[in-house]
């Protein structure tokens, strides 16, 4: 019974999740004085995308072309499985939560290089190396940052996180920790100054053959990825579900959203460099300064 | 129900295995092997190892990402779609697979397994990290040091900047036919005027 409740909370917050975040994406040109559309343009944008047929690459991978959306999306919902929408209460309870978001980080890589590598075409395999190459390095800064979450809680389980923060969240005592988180989610969604597979640099990238039901349900796993990052953050950041009067699930959802909302203005906000200064700036700069997050991390947990 | 699950992964953990010397692409090889490792993360799982499933896993999913690009790399097949053969030295690696297969199949046959189930509420990892932090840091502690050595040694060797100057300064290509002109691109600097030159139909 639990169970299933917790099966329909996951896919729903997926879906009306992703919808958020792709109204989020239409309201960010505000920022920079731009024009917004309204939260039905996301829901047209997504029945065109629908209705257009698929057009076929020569000599494709059939079968990496057709699932690696598949596995973007699987890969989103099995990271969100592990998070708790009420204390104690996720749907896959594991003592080793980070590790299995971690490995949903890491095969989130495999499913983008599939998706850019399998239609046999210039773009989409430019797309797919220069992603490879980035988000290989910024997989370190996230360790760095989930160990570190992880050293209060001394358990590698997000229930425990969760726990650890009821006398004070971690963005208070690990202030570094989501800025370094956010730029691993910049990656794990393709967007702004971390898109280096779907930009528009190189004509769309992995997706530059994409079209029709394959195209929307890219686009949509890439929402519910930014989802599923979001509620992740905003578990090992902000308390999850902890906080007064509203019930878990409800506190998750206003948290995550914040984050969501956060992660669409920077993505919309910050210019991306080259992909050569990008790798220099992220095993230069960043992984030494999650070096430093973790290390004062852990002096304090002590 | 946990065995049969095991079985069925063990089952498409050989086949991805076996898929591996069988498709015609260095990307679809790579990632066929990821998938059995995958496999055999998920075996690790359901005998209540979870730290080192899920660790097999991630670790897996990054190592067969670099390992992809490397043999496409190394492999001159830019874009790993062009059809290849996946085996080479044919009698020498069936002699080398079956005496690895008979001394691995006898190592497990003569080891005495225990089989007393996991206490339902043993903190596995927990102990695992008093094991690795414990009695076995000697070991952890040099495997980790020396993994980290091998990766940095790799970087320098193959970093094109260094101390000295650039790593392909001077250096020149192969030429298509013996003795023929360098093919490709060519090093720029040192006879850059005469450029146009060497320029030969090998495109």
């Amino acid at each position: 019974m639990t169970t299933a409740l917790l099966v329909l909370t996951l896919a729903s917050t997926l879906a009306v999740g992703a919808w958020l975040g792709a109204w989020f994406d239409r309201l960010a040109p505000l920022l920079y004085g731009g024009r917004a559309a309204g939260p039905l343009a996301p829901l047209r944008a997504g029945a065109a995308a629908l209705l257009r047929p698929r057009i076929e690459t020569e000599a494709p991978d059939r079968m990496n072309a057709r699932l690696a959306p598949g596995w973007y999306l699987a890969l989103a919902a099995a990271g969100l499985s592990v998070v708790p929408f009420a204390p104690g209460a996720a749907l896959i309870e594991t003592p080793v939560g980070i590790v299995v978001w971690g490995s949903c980080e890491a095969l989130t890589i495999v499913a983008v290089f599939l998706h850019g590598w399998s239609p046999n075409a210039p773009f989409p395999l430019i797309g797919a190396y220069r992603y490879a190459a980035i988000g290989l390095p910024v997989m370190l800064p996230s360790m760095f940052v989930l160990i570190a979450a992880a050293l209060p809680a001394e358990s590698l389980s997000f229930t425990a996180i969760v726990e650890s923060q009821r006398e004070v969240w971690n963005i208070v005592r690990q202030p570094l920790g989501l800025p370094l988180f956010l730029i691993v989610g910049l990656t794990l969604t393709l967007r702004g100054p971390m898109d280096f597979a779907d930009a528009a640099d190189i004509a769309g990238g992995t997706s530059a053959e994409d079209s029709g039901p394959g195209r929307a349900l890219w686009q949509g796993a890439r929402l519910a990825m930014l989802v599923s990052f979001s509620a992740v953050a905003a578990t090992t950041f902000l308390g999850g579900p902890l906080g007064p009067a509203l019930p878990g699930p409800v506190w998750l959802w206003i948290k995550t959203a914040a984050i969501m909302a956060l992660t669409v203005a920077v993505g919309h906000g910050v210019a991306r460099t080259t992909p050569s200064r990008m790798l220099t700036i992220l095993w230069v700069v960043l992984l030494p300064l999650s070096f430093v997050h973790l290390l004062v991390s852990g002096v304090l947990a002590l | 129900m946990i065995d049969a699950l095991v079985i069925l992964l063990v089952l498409f953990a050989a086949w991805t295995g076996w898929r591996v010397f069988r498709v015609d692409s260095m990307i679809r090889a790579t990632f066929s092997l990821m998938l059995s490792f995958i496999s055999v993360g998920a075996i690790g799982v359901l005998l209540s190892a979870p730290y080192i499933g899920v660790a097999t896993v991630f670790m897996m999913a990054v190592e067969m990402m670099v390992m992809g690009i490397f043999m496409v790399m190394f492999m001159m097949n830019p874009a790993g779609l062009n059809p290849m053969m996946m085996v080479h030295q044919h009698k020498l690696s069936i002699v080398a697979g079956v005496l690895a297969a008979l001394g691995l199949g006898a190592a497990v046959l003569t080891t005495t397994l225990p089989t007393d189930p996991v206490p339902g509420e043993t903190d596995v990892v927990s102990d695992l990290g008093h094991e690795l932090l414990g009695p076995s840091m000697l070991i952890f502690e040099t495997a980790g040091v020396t993994l980290l050595a091998t990766m940095i040694g790799a970087v320098v060797l193959s970093s094109r900047r260094g101390r000295y100057g650039q790593a392909d300064e001077g250096s020149r290509p192969p030429g298509l036919d013996p003795g023929g002109p360098p093919a490709g691109r060519q090093p720029e600097g040192e006879g850059g005027h005469h450029h146009h030159h060497h320029h030969h139909g090998g495109h």
